[in-house]
């Protein structure tokens, strides 16, 4: 079941001006409820730009944004209300902290909300243990964290308005391999754990192997490829012809399989990679 | 939204007078300002507009462009043609209403106005912000006031602040507005409520971004500092200003159309103010 949808979205910058640039051209594509999507592509391809259209921040210039089959542009929709159901978390969003304490600054979104004392604070103590934020740093300043500590405090601040759908951008950008993995691990927990929607943009072909179900591929403002991990990274020359590539250890099976080894090549992690690998190398012990 | 203001006016191109010295154009609308405060007569005026238009049509810079310029100041040209029409007397009365007369001197006296103001602003602007690049304009103003350098007053550091302020509005710009989406997607709403609520709702967009202004401020010292700049002193150019035969031309050319309107105010006295 998808739970967002374009419709045919085109989406221009700055138009009527010398300036004009077309971000999204005819775009259809659909998000499917409770899984994590992970949309990829080159820099400046338009993800950012199809992220904001999701939750109401830009309209579309032609088509329908769709949001559990409700047009979000129409009149009649509750388009305040979108930001709350669709939480976006943006690229490098430590740098939105603005207030005293960790603990104020998760609260922000859900004060929004209208919510009261009590449900504000028992969400923002959810939400800081599913990016393992110690309630020990509830009152010291966002300011004083570290990195990675800034970035989980403001996602745990999305987090906290309990959205539908949650999108984030580049969540990893720029992060050491242990703050991805803690960025990204704790995401992956609270979508098993809620069971919502989540939608991860990167442009790491080895993230995305890991911790998305389904992925979309984007180009040039376009939707490229769309299907499960599996099958997006079979197509390893569409990938490379879009500017991608596909995870490491999937080249180095195709690698290995180019050298004779009959390997699937439909591999994208290196658990896999190691199974599959023993069991070729089993079978011809056997033999 | 905010995207829509414009930052310095420069138009970039390749005219004559783009090409000129930063440091003659300067001078240049100096100069030009004078001549507009020469004219005295509706043939000096009549002069003055033509080679206004001249000076326009060289630069390449489209009038429409120009007229845009203009804009913001449509109340005060309003306000001040209203205010000649009204209060400026004369001898050839046109109209009597009692409370106020309209003179015929006065009218013309308006219109003179208004063209003065729209004359100096384009005129000025053309030769100076249209054509020469901020970081030119910034280079022509640290070498002409350079001899201040004498009185130990510190030029370079501010034509570098001034650079380094130019080149930073963008980037603020950019942020401001990446910022403010940032924290509508967290439900802020800065168009609704009285004027005390939308202070209070800017102030989560303020402090990330002196935050971060700051952050900015302090990468870029690092950054010079890494390069070895130490201030003005003993330092070179890689480009060089170098002051033409042509840069003299402008000044002379500017010069001669002063000596024209003087010449006019003399000669042709008809229509005088």
């Amino acid at each position: 079941m998808s739970i967002l949808e374009l419709k045919n979205v085109s989406y221009a910058y700055s138009v009527g001006t010398p300036f004009a640039k077309k971000a999204l051209d005819n775009v259809s594509v659909s998000f499917e409820a409770n899984r994590i999507t992970g949309l990829i592509g080159h820099t400046g391809c338009g993800k950012s730009t199809l992220v904001q259209l999701l939750n109401g921040l830009l309209s579309p210039s032609e088509g329908q944004v769709l949001f559990d089959g409700q047009d979000v542009n129409e009149k009649g929709f509750d388009n305040k209300s979108l930001c709350f159901r669709v939480g976006l978390v943006f690229q490098y969003p430590e740098y939105q902290l603005f207030e005293e304490t960790v603990y104020a600054d998760i609260a922000y979104g859900p004060k929004n909300m209208g919510l009261d004392e009590q449900e504000i604070d028992r969400r923002i103590r959810t939400a800081a243990e599913f990016v393992r934020i110690d309630p020990k740093l509830f009152d010291a300043s966002p300011f004083d964290l570290s990195g990675g500590q800034k970035r989980r405090v403001a996602i745990a601040g999305i987090m906290a308005m309990d959205p539908e759908v949650l999108i984030l951008d580049e969540p990893a950008a720029g992060l050491d391999p242990v703050g991805r993995e803690e960025i990204l691990g704790g995401i992956r927990f609270y979508q098993r754990r809620r069971g919502n929607t989540v939608i991860i943009v990167s442009h790491s072909m080895e993230d995305m192997a890991r911790y998305s179900d389904r992925l979309v591929v984007m180009d040039h403002g376009r939707i490229a490829m769309e299907g499960d991990c599996a099958e997006i990274f079979s197509k390893a020359d569409a990938l490379t012809s879009v500017g991608l590539d596909v995870p490491q250890i999937t080249r180095f099976m195709l690698a290995l399989k180019q050298r004779g080894v009959d390997v699937r090549t439909d591999v994208f992690t290196v658990d896999q990679a190691r199974d599959e690998i023993l069991r070729v190398a089993g079978g011809n012990r056997h033999a | 939204m905010l995207k829509d203001i414009t930052l310095g006016q420069y138009f970039p191109g390749n005219s004559y007078l783009h090409r000129r010295d930063p440091r003659a154009k300067i001078v240049a609308s100096v100069l030009y300002i004078v001549v507009v405060f020469l004219c005295q007569n509706l043939w000096s005026f009549g002069f003055l507009v033509m080679a206004t238009l001249g000076i326009v049509a060289v630069s390449g810079v489209p009038l429409k462009i120009l007229l845009k310029s203009v804009k913001p100041l449509i109340f005060i040209l309003a306000f001040t043609t209203v205010y000649n029409v009204f209060f400026h007397t004369g001898e050839t009365l046109l109209v009597d209403l009692g409370f106020v007369d309209i003179y015929l001197e006065g009218i013309l006296f308006a219109v003179i106005m208004a063209v003065r103001i729209i004359c100096l602003l384009v005129g000025s602007s053309v030769i100076l912000t249209y054509t020469t690049s901020p970081i030119m304009l910034t280079d022509g103003l640290e070498r002409l006031l350079s001899p201040l350098k004498r009185l130990h007053l510190p030029v370079h550091e501010f034509a570098m602040m001034m650079t380094i302020a130019l080149r930073f509005i963008p980037t603020l710009i950019e942020e401001t507005e990446k910022i403010m989406s940032a924290q509508k997607a967290r439900g802020a709403d800065f168009s609704s409520g009285g004027l005390l609520k939308r202070v209070k709702a800017l102030i989560p967009v303020l402090i990330p971004l002196f935050i971060s202004a700051f952050r900015r401020a302090s990468d870029l010292a690092v950054a010079m500092e890494c390069r070895c700049y130490r201030g003005g002193e003993g330092r070179t150019r890689m480009t060089k200003l170098t002051f033409t035969l042509s840069d003299g031309l402008l000044l002379a050319w500017i010069a001669a159309m002063g000596a024209a309107v003087v010449l006019i105010n003399l000669y042709l006295p008809g229509l005088s103010l």
